[in-house]
């Protein structure tokens, strides 16, 4: 008979006896046995099986609750709390809309932040073992003249390859401008129009080994090996090649038909985040810059990266990567040095490597000012700032919660006389704020996605709310339970101890005093809120220091052109016809000019004889024509400009004023200094800047050299529109297939300065963000007192105060606690705000000034926050608030 | 008091089960008449509403071996619910009825 016998799931009896109603059981349980038994006749074991299983869902879905009403109440007590909650917030619905819209924006900030962070610490972790993937670096370890660069010379990629055990890859690439690197006039062989384009690296197929991109056409292991080819990112593949097939085409850069390139792949558009970044690669296989370059250990111009084998230890690896040092380079700077350098160099100079991971965020006193690197000191203010604006939204919240105690005391003492214990009221309370936090984490999740947008303007970066991760509304839904049990906490000890016969007698005596706690956390909120205003103002100060200080060169009205060395032969016609517009006041060419990205070159100056003698002085050695120190509206202080007519002058050489004290010159002209080849220093140029305010001025010098790439126009302020026409329509005269190109110097100027103007508005915003929180915090807090006192308001009235000195009144407290906290802030503010500033060579200085104004503002604010309340309060007729009693 | 359409149907058939009407074989006997197969689920939640309404009375017994030697649980229509039940078709009649050329057979629901 055992087939007879029915046999579904026992957890699905369990599920069944557990949650359905008690005198219900023996029945539903028996129908559900014969209906399986039925299907399992009918229709098979399985089927019986599944259906039995739906149907105990089922009834447990429809059942449970049945049981439990007429079992036990504490279902019945869950549902009253949830009610007694929910009727709590609308009665008081803008204290509740401050209480949960603080917390949300809190959580909103935050979230942002910590998805800025998130992106910030996950730069280049995606390649294949990048964990044993390192950039070179050098080092010259001097005291006082410490000094980090990542560049090498051409023939230490292969060096390192045969001489170095454990090294499984080592590649090059050449991220800066040079040669073809950088920028290029491009077009499809066998088309015309040309387009300008950025972004062209050199590299070697062995890079392409270690940071595998993803080809989307061509083959990865041999797409680099033949001479010139150029492997292209999937953007520029369906801009020149829209109908597909890129690979096999050729591209010509620069009209150079000689020369013209072969795509042999397609890859993936690299990531945002990976340091790199370039969208046309080209190969290294067969170039050779001038004859003997790839063998020559003069030059550092290559970015290096290896990639260790598995087994290697990186310490063994260092100590023989050492070998570029003793058995390359320093051979060949014998021949070329003083002893004494060579002793210097042998005690000082190293090779290292750094993680390919950590070269977004520790890259500072890295020079290659190639790369906009992340900084992990901004990650951990951004943290910082992110956790210190969650706290103020979570004391707010507490606060809030506190305030309305009085309101509750009734409710707490009533349920303890009718039998509540303690515990049961804590569970009431800790329930009510993770409702409160539930909300809040709604109402924060949908503000974060409404500002995503703008927030990803501020960080320059593509973030989005990431719904998609699985674990990422688990998440979320956790932190709402912990934060709401967090923030309750408090509120829930301090509301269950009242005591029943107090509160009920109506003893619950709140003086004109806040309780400690409270006195804290507004003094908190607002020390917060005054450091972030004193940074903002700080920040917004040495910005405008930086865009508005004299650099040395008049920046406005001048144009700079780019791309002028496609004018070839005519290019001095092209600039005399310039010259000849009549708002056109002055005209140069040259690349080198004072703003990032464009060119530098760094040489070593003796006083001629000196040698061997002194040590030599590293100056920028830049080639300018005689218009160049007019154009920009630098100063000659002593002797003169060069001059196109005197021939003597191209053996001159113009230095500016720290490279004259540095070499030493009571009077510089007519000095005679070398670079290996002499020159007699005919003037000295006021100094100016030509480089970051985070560094000092440097030794600079001019020499005369024609340098085609691009040019200065300098313009007068009249109709500067009309100026731009005419010469846009010169332009195109001469180059009708080129699009023309230019910027104004002083917006290159100020692109310098991205990332200042970037921290001016972080912190203008979290001001803001701190002071509304504070100020809901304190809106409410002033609201509830001032209901506490209503009657107090009253009596003072009738006994003939006047409206000035009750609002004084009931202001004196909450304003002493902002003047705590402002005297907390000023040396907080004026500590971090130096902080910041010694990262400025030129800059301004933390003043009372900031503070004045600061401390002035949120008194401002904070009186006017309360006065909506307060006024309200003392205009009322005191017959209205006194008639109960 | 309200009768829904589901409700409505479970009365129905109780009432003409007779004597044999509990779970298994109220729901035997709507698939058979309507065509469709409600959940026991839902068909014990009707009844325990009509229960509740009191327009079914139930009494226990009648264990068999395929159900594990449970009880079963006997529905009877009360007096109530035959007067809901009457009232009901009343009203659909009376509505019929104003419907121009609507075959009002004897058969006919």
């Amino acid at each position: 008979m055992s087939n007879q016998i029915p046999d579904p799931p026992r957890w699905a009896d369990w599920l069944l006896e557990r949650f359905c109603i008690d005198h219900l059981v023996e029945i539903i349980q028996g129908d559900l046995y014969e209906l399986y038994y039925k299907r399992n006749l009918r229709k098979g074991r399985r089927y019986a099986m599944l259906w039995y299983i739906l149907d105990v869902f089922n009834i447990c879905g429809r059942f449970a609750f049945k049981r439990n009403r007429s079992y036990s109440n504490k279902l019945d007590m869950f549902y009253n709390y949830y009610k007694i909650a929910i009727r709590n917030m609308m009665r008081h619905k803008a204290y509740s809309a401050i209480k949960i819209g603080g917390f949300a924006l809190g959580i909103a900030i935050c979230l942002l932040i910590s998805l800025f962070i998130a992106d910030e610490l996950n730069y280049d972790k995606h390649y294949e073992g990048s964990e044993r993937i390192y950039r070179m670096l050098y080092e010259w370890n001097e005291p006082g003249d410490m000094n980090t660069w990542p560049s090498f010379q051409g023939p230490a990629a292969k060096v390192i390859r045969a001489e170095v055990p454990g090294i499984e890859k080592a590649g090059r690439i050449v991220p800066r401008k040079w040669y073809l690197a950088g920028d290029n006039l491009v077009r499809v062989a066998g088309t015309e129009q040309n387009l300008y384009e950025t972004g062209f690296v050199y590299v070697d197929q062995e890079l392409f080994d270690i940071i595998t991109p993803t080809f989307l056409e061509g083959d990865p292991a041999t797409a680099l090996t033949e001479p010139n080819s150029v492997v292209i990112t999937e953007t520029k593949a369906l801009k020149y090649f829209p109908e597909g097939g890129a690979v096999g085409q050729m591209i010509l850069l620069n009209d150079d038909t000689a020369k013209p390139m072969k795509v042999t792949g397609v890859i993936e558009d690299l990531p945002a985040n990976t340091h790199f970044n370039f969208d046309w690669a080209m190969t290294m296989a067969g170039v050779e810059f001038w004859p003997g370059e790839q063998n020559s250990w003069c030059c550092n111009n290559y970015h290096l990266y290896v990639k260790l084998s598995p087994e290697a230890n990186l310490t063994d690896v260092l100590a023989s990567l050492q070998r570029l040092k003793t058995h390359h380079i320093e051979p060949y700077q014998k021949k070329r040095s003083s002893p004494a350098e060579m002793e210097q160099m042998a005690k000082y100079f190293a090779v290292n490597v750094q993680p390919i991971e950590d070269i977004h965020l520790r890259s500072q006193g890295i020079a290659d000012r190639i790369y906009v690197y992340g900084d992990i000191k901004i990650v951990w203010m951004f943290a910082a700032i992110a956790i210190l604006i969650f706290v103020l939204a979570s004391i707010n919240f507490v606060n809030l919660s506190v305030a309305k105690s009085a309101n509750r005391a009734k409710e707490v003492g009533l349920r303890k006389v009718v039998g509540s214990p303690k515990s049961m009221l804590i569970g009431q309370f800790l329930m009510e704020s993770t409702l409160f936090s539930f909300i809040s984490f709604v109402l924060g999740l949908l503000i974060a996605v409404t500002l995503m947008p703008y927030f990803n303007e501020l960080t320059g970066k593509t973030l989005s709310v990431p719904f998609d991760l699985w674990y990422f509304v688990p998440l979320i839904i956790l932190l709402a339970v912990f934060a709401g049990f967090a923030a309750g906490l408090y509120p829930a000890f301090f509301l269950s101890a009242f005591q029943p016969i107090e509160v009920i007698k109506g003893k619950l005596a709140r003086g004109a005093k806040n309780s400690v706690l409270q006195s804290s956390l507004i003094i908190f909120q607002f020390t917060v809120s005054v450091v972030l205003i004193v940074g903002a103002l700080v920040v917004n100060g040495q910005l405008n220091f930086i865009l508005n200080s004299k650099l040395g060169y008049e920046k406005d009205q001048v144009l700079l052109l780019q791309g002028t060395n496609t004018l070839e032969d005519h290019l001095l016609t092209f600039r005399d016809e310039l010259k000849s517009i009549a708002s056109v006041q002055n005209v140069t060419i040259s690349e080198y000019f004072p703003v990032s990205k464009t060119q530098r070159d760094q040489n070593q100056f003796n006083r001629e004889g000196k040698e061997k003698i002194e040590e030599p002085v590293g100056a920028q050695f830049w080639r300018v024509d005689d218009e160049y120190i007019p154009t920009l509206g630098m100063e000659i202080v002593q002797g003169r400009n060069f001059s196109s007519t005197m021939a003597s002058d191209s053996n001159a050489i113009v230095i500016n004023e720290t490279m004259a004290r540095e070499l030493g010159f009571e009077n510089p002209i007519g000095q005679r200094i070398t670079n290996g080849y002499t020159r007699v220093v005919i003037g000295v140029v006021k100094d100016f800047h030509f480089d970051l305010m985070t560094t000092e001025i440097q030794p600079l010098s001019f020499a005369p050299g024609r340098r085609p790439q691009m040019m200065a126009v300098r313009i007068s302020t009249e109709n500067v529109k009309e100026t731009l026409g005419s010469i846009g329509s010169l332009w195109d005269e001469y180059q009708p297939n080129q699009p023309i190109r230019y910027q104004f110097l002083s917006e290159r100027y100020e692109g310098m300065y991205g990332h200042v103007k970037r921290t001016s508005e972080v912190f203008s915003i979290f001001a803001l963000l701190a002071i509304v929180i504070a100020c809901l915090g304190l809106f409410a807090l002033s609201t509830f007192m001032v209901e506490q006192r209503r009657k107090e308001i009253g009596i003072r009235k009738i006994l003939g105060a006047s409206l000035q000195s009750l609002f004084s009144i009931l202001t004196a407290n909450f304003l002493r606690l902002v003047a705590v906290a402002f005297i907390i802030a000023i040396p907080l503010g004026w500590y971090v705000m130096n902080f910041w500033l010694e990262g400025y060579e030129y800059g301004i200085e933390v003043s009372w000034l900031e503070f004045a104004l600061a401390g002035g503002s949120i008194f401002a604010i904070a009186v006017i926050t309360m006065s909506f309340e307060i006024i309200r309060a003392v205009n009322n007729n005191p017959a209205d608030t006194l008639h109960a009693e | 008091m309200k009768l829904g359409g589901f409700e409505e149907l479970v009365l129905l058939a109780v009432g003409s089960l007779g004597d044999d009407a509990y779970g298994v074989s109220i729901k035997e006997i709507l698939e058979e008449k309507t065509g469709k197969k409600p959940s026991i689920g839902a068909l014990h939640s009707a009844l325990y509403r009509l229960e509740e309404k009191s327009y079914l009375s139930s009494s226990e017994g009648g264990a068999t071996n395929e159900r594990g030697g449970r009880r079963k649980k006997y529905y009877q229509l009360t007096s109530t619910g035959r007067q809901t039940l009457e009232e009901a078709n009343e009203l659909r009649m009376a509505f019929a009825r104003q419907i121009p050329n609507l075959k009002l057979g004897l058969n006919d629901e």
